[in-house]
């Protein structure tokens, strides 16, 4: 019996690219190609922003934490050196970012995180119901810490290994493994009830 | 021992589900799963919250705009050249620097003359040519150009190094009067090279 099956990726970045592969880009950008740089952050800026949404919380702070990101990679490109894949690269800058804006705006805010938008297909009952789903799973991310936020939306969104995601975070790959455990257990704390309508 | 097993696959359920692990914690999970109800019920749990996960969707707007007028702040290429030929002309004409430089070629001179006078017997050599001490090309190279290929250009061109890198990595050659124009060619030729121009006076 086998029990596996990934789950879909996001979405293909090939239309984004041009056709040209990351390190191609990177090389145009290493080379001040304007053009070559704005493919790289309509690559990254939807992964980017979904991942700092999660770590910092804050609109206004999400917009400026990806700004400064995709500054760095501009002004830096030439120092990577290909030892890690480029969105590992990239990721840990923005965590680095992230983490540092952070120390600066402690507090969470209430504000509506998430777009919630649903289906037009749903009935009203059923729309309800995601409704009340996509609620209950936003206020139980919104109760972890940030850097289980961090590790969950890693792993579940951008399809990263424990491996990756411990480059990325700079830690080691056990406390991914640890973070990603306590991190699934509170989740399912805090919907209990709610997940199971799910199944 | 069973106890272990079970944490350890549980640990790695999330990258089981996604696709991501290795070969061999991937064949640890399976074993596991084909024995313990548990897990797979968390399996099913965990691809549930999954595709819930992906569908929550961060309302944020595309911020390319706001990042090309960032960057669009800083000076522009051309201004930066410009800045950079000022900056190069008024170091090298900077009285402590010129000071310098005179004092040094004026050593050189003299150094010259007395060994000539010493050592060297009553000819010289057609075509020699005398050190310069000023620059008077500037160039720049490309951000990955290897230090050989900064050397290949610099020697190709027939010129010598005077100073650089500078704040803006540019770097200030001297040739004779005459082998200017072709060096600057040369210069500009080169695939290395992203600027060669020649310093004379302040950029307009």
């Amino acid at each position: 019996m086998r029990f596996s099956g990934a789950v879909r990726r996001p979405q293909s970045d090939e239309r984004r690219s041009g056709g040209l592969n990351e390190g191609e880009l990177l090389a145009r950008v290493r080379a001040r190609d304007m053009e070559a740089f704005e493919r790289l952050y309509r690559i990254y800026q939807p992964r980017l922003a979904r991942f700092l949404f999660n770590l910092v919380q804050r609109p206004q702070l999400v917009e400026e934490v990806l700004d400064d990101t995709m500054m760095v990679v501009w002004q830096t490109a030439d120092s990577f050196r290909g030892g890690s894949k480029l969105s590992t690269w990239i990721f840990a800058i923005a965590y680095r970012k992230a983490i540092k804006a952070r120390s600066r705006w402690p507090d969470p805010v209430e504000d509506d995180p998430y777009d919630t938008r649903v289906s037009d297909d749903l009935t009203p009952e059923e729309d309800l119901g995601h409704q009340r789903l996509h609620d209950a799973l936003q206020m139980a991310m919104a109760g972890l810490s940030a850097d289980h936020r961090a590790v969950v939306d890693l792993t579940y969104f951008h399809g990263m290994g424990y491996r990756e995601i411990a480059d990325i975070m700079k830690c080691p790959v056990d406390t991914v493994k640890t973070r990603m455990f306590h991190a699934r257990r509170r989740l399912k704390d805090a919907m209990s009830g709610s997940l199971e309508d799910w199944l | 021992m069973a106890d272990d097993t079970h944490i350890r696959a549980e640990e790695l359920l999330p990258w089981y589900a996604t696709g991501r692990l290795d070969a061999a914690d991937h064949a640890l999970v399976e074993a596991h799963l084909a024995c313990c109800a548990g897990c797979r019920q968390q399996l099913t749990a965990e691809r549930a919250l999954i595709d819930r996960f992906q569908a929550l969707t961060p309302d944020i707007d595309n911020g390319w705009a706001r990042l090309r007028g960032r960057l669009e702040t800083r000076p522009s290429f051309a201004a930066r050249v410009s800045e950079t030929l000022t900056e190069a002309w008024q170091l090298l004409t900077r009285p402590v620097i010129a000071g310098l430089a005179t004092a040094q070629v004026a050593f050189v001179a003299i150094a010259g003359v007395f060994l000539q006078s010493a050592a060297q017997p009553a000819y010289v050599a057609l075509g020699a040519t005398p050190i310069a001490g000023s620059a008077n090309i500037i160039v720049m190279f490309k951000p990955d150009a290897r230090e050989a290929d900064l050397r290949g250009a610099l020697q190709a061109s027939g010129g010598a190094l005077v100073g650089g890198p500078t704040e803006a990595d540019a770097y200030l050659i001297h040739v004779a009067a005459n082998a200017r124009p072709a060096a600057l060619e040369k210069l500009q030729a080169n695939r290395n090279v992203t600027l060669a121009q020649p310093v004379d006076g302040p950029a307009e």
